[in-house]
């Protein structure tokens, strides 16, 4: 199997071009965005290991989400799903990370905006149909379509414009 | 596939052969294709059979003198030969299914040149063309220069009939030799529009007088031109279609304007070894139906079939044919219909194939193709042509790089499965993974420098997500175009 590195979709060994969204795989068309795969063992325990530079978290354990015009940096462990949005007393589901200290009303966050997730060693982020949408290095993404996500990628929820780093 | 066919090519051994090789030959074959080892595969089993009328014929060695010495009276010359390339030609062993790509080329005889300035590929054309109320204007006009030009152009050993149709179907030019030029050129020109628009009469008649002159060292050919949509009547079209493809008749489809059913006529082409086409504007008319007729006429072989017998445990899982006209290709009993093999062209499909999982260490078969025609100056005209092909499975197979013919035309064809893909979102009523998918498509056409094309897959992504459906035109478009960008990746000119 092999991951797509640009919408995440896992296309099976040997197409050449991703099924869901049509990047291609080889690394010939596509350059330094993309997978190289590393075939190891015999065939019984072989083993695929994703070493596009950016996009990989095999060592990385934290995630650093710099909002802009924020004084510092918000820090916190990697978890496999990672929700942003505004606090809401009424609301039962509250987001993982809280972004009302920004001024996310003012911004336009919705409640439940966006999640991180954490796909072996690839990082996505997905859309969960929020109002004023979010853009991924000024894309905007479409609901619940998750998108690679790398380090030093600008995401915008509404209006909060913030980058991602890992570490 | 006939009788006549030359047995040592069906078991593609050499003449010189000895029994003992052949029954090895036949007994390796044997072990892939027997209907008891390889029961789904449609084209294994007829395969199968030819092979084991070869073998029987090659194995007594009375019947094979009898052979040879046919053969040595038909030995005449001109082929066409079947070039198989894969994505990879080693594969690392795995416990999953992967995904292998053939790019198949069939290539005319580079000496047959001389057949053009012979002159002789005859052609037996049929013109069907529609005379609906809709037609009226500009369209009729056009198709009527068009029909003078052809017929101008035409041989006089060429034969051409044409039927009008609108709810009837009147035959104006029933097959005929071309010798008096001026004549039928005054019936073309008495065409008028008015009526509906049922195909199936207008086929009907067509087929009839194309069967007139019907021979297998002709071009057999039916153009069908329509600008409405037919109702009710499109499985009697493509029954008649079938069976006219069986007696070696193409028919091809054009459609004009926005308004007619792109899927009933890319059927009725891909079932006949035809070409669908998708014409704007009545401007466009004249150009397409020329040279159509002229790359007709440039046929050096006709009624190209492929047969594909994958291995029992491989799944055969598309076909596209690049060229000379990118189209989709439907499976025909295991078989695809591929029409004529001109002079200056390959023809060329790539095919989409799945590996088992699991698979034993060492070289394997994985399909055996076998490309089949009538070349026109052969006094045998069945001519065939067969590769085997294998790869050789290794766990520490080096990872190469797919070819590059390979890689330039997958890239423009995921694009058309894209949209293909869009619109079968659409009619199972998924409307977010429609947009999703035409959001996609245009991505990937800006990252191309389709500019253009990308602004109408956009556009259509936003109607989608507000309309739930795509506009008549937009949809042909987006499918029609796609196809072309595929024109010219594998479509080299052979003459330049």
């Amino acid at each position: 199997m092999k991951a797509c590195p640009y919408c995440g979709y896992t296309n099976r060994e040997g197409l050449l071009f991703c099924e869901e969204c049509g990047q291609g795989l080889t690394d010939a068309r596509t350059g330094p965005a993309n997978a190289t795969h590393v075939f190891e063992g015999n065939a019984s325990d072989y083993a695929i290991k994703s070493a596009w530079g950016s996009a990989s978290l095999t060592t990385a354990a934290t995630i650093i989400v710099h909002i802009r015009d924020a004084a510092d940096p918000l820090q916190m462990p990697l978890a496999d799903k990672m929700t942003l949005g505004r606090y809401d007393s009424t609301n039962s589901h509250q987001p993982d990370i809280d972004l009302t200290p920004y001024g996310a009303l003012e911004k336009g966050v919705s409640r439940l905006h966006a999640t991180i997730e954490r796909n072996e060693d690839v990082l996505t982020l997905v859309d969960l149909g929020s109002s004023n949408g979010t853009h991924l290095n000024g894309q905007r993404l479409t609901p619940n379509q998750p998108r690679v996500l790398r380090e030093g990628d600008e995401i915008q929820l509404g209006k909060l414009v913030a980058h991602i780093y890992f570490r | 596939m006939s009788r006549e066919q030359n047995p040592y090519d069906i078991l593609g051994v050499p003449h010189t052969a000895t029994t003992e090789e052949i029954k090895a030959v036949y007994r390796r074959i044997a072990r892939r294709l027997h209907p008891d080892v390889n029961p789904s595969h449609p084209a294994a089993s007829a395969q199968f059979q030819d092979i084991v009328r070869a073998y029987e014929l090659l194995i007594d060695p009375g019947r094979r003198q009898a052979v040879d010495q046919q053969l040595n009276r038909s030995e005449d010359g001109f082929i066409f030969s079947l070039q198989v390339t894969p994505s990879k030609r080693q594969v690392v062993p795995l416990p999953e299914p992967q995904v292998i790509y053939l790019l198949a080329d069939i290539l005319p005889d580079p000496r047959a040149q001389e057949i053009v300035n012979r002159g002789e590929t005859r052609l037996n054309l049929t013109l069907v063309l529609d005379h609906s109320n809709s037609m009226a204007g500009t369209r009729i006009e056009k198709v009527k220069i068009a029909a003078h030009q052809i017929i101008d152009n035409m041989g006089s050993n060429d034969i051409l009939s044409i039927i009008v149709f609108n709810d009837r179907a009147e035959t104006i030019i029933p097959a005929t030799p071309l010798k008096d030029r001026p004549a039928l050129k005054a019936k073309v020109s008495m065409i008028s529009p008015g009526g509906g628009t049922e195909i199936f009469r207008g086929l009907a008649a067509g087929v009839k007088e194309n069967r007139e002159y019907l021979s297998p060292n002709m071009v057999n050919h039916i153009i069908l031109l329509t600008d409405g949509h037919t109702f009710g009547d499109q499985d009697e079209c493509i029954d008649l279609a079938v069976q006219a493809a069986r007696d070696g008749i193409g028919i091809s489809a054009m459609g004009l304007g926005h308004d007619w059913n792109d899927q009933f006529l890319d059927t009725l082409a891909s079932k006949t070894g035809g070409s669908s086409e998708y014409i704007t504007s009545a401007g466009g008319v004249v150009r397409f139906l020329n040279d159509h007729v002229r790359n007709l006429s440039s046929a050096f072989a006709e009624r190209l079939r492929l047969s594909v017998a994958p291995d029992a445990d491989v799944v055969l899982e598309s076909a596209f044919k690049l060229a000379p006209h990118p189209q989709p290709m439907e499976f025909e009993d295991g078989e695809l219909l591929l029409g004529g093999l001109q002079l200056n062209r390959h023809i060329s499909v790539l095919l989409q194939i799945q590996l088992p999982s699991g698979m034993q260490e060492g070289p394997r078969g994985i399909a055996r193709l076998v490309a089949s025609g009538d070349i026109f100056t052969n006094r045998h005209q069945q001519h065939l042509s067969v590769c085997d092909v294998s790869l050789d499975v290794s766990a520490d197979a080096e990872s190469e790089s797919p070819p590059d013919s390979i890689l330039d035309a997958l890239s423009k064809l995921t694009l058309y499965r894209l949209q293909e893909r869009a619109q079968q979102a659409l009619e199972h009523g998924d409307v977010t993974e429609a947009t999703r998918r035409l959001e996609n498509l245009a991505t990937r056409l800006l990252a191309m420098g389709q500019e253009e094309l990308a602004g109408q897959a956009l556009s259509e992504a936003r109607r989608v997500a507000h309309t739930k459906e795509l506009s008549d035109k937009g949809r042909k478009t987006l499918k029609y175009q796609t196809r072309h960008l595929l024109i010219g990746t594998n479509n080299e000119d052979l003459s330049q």
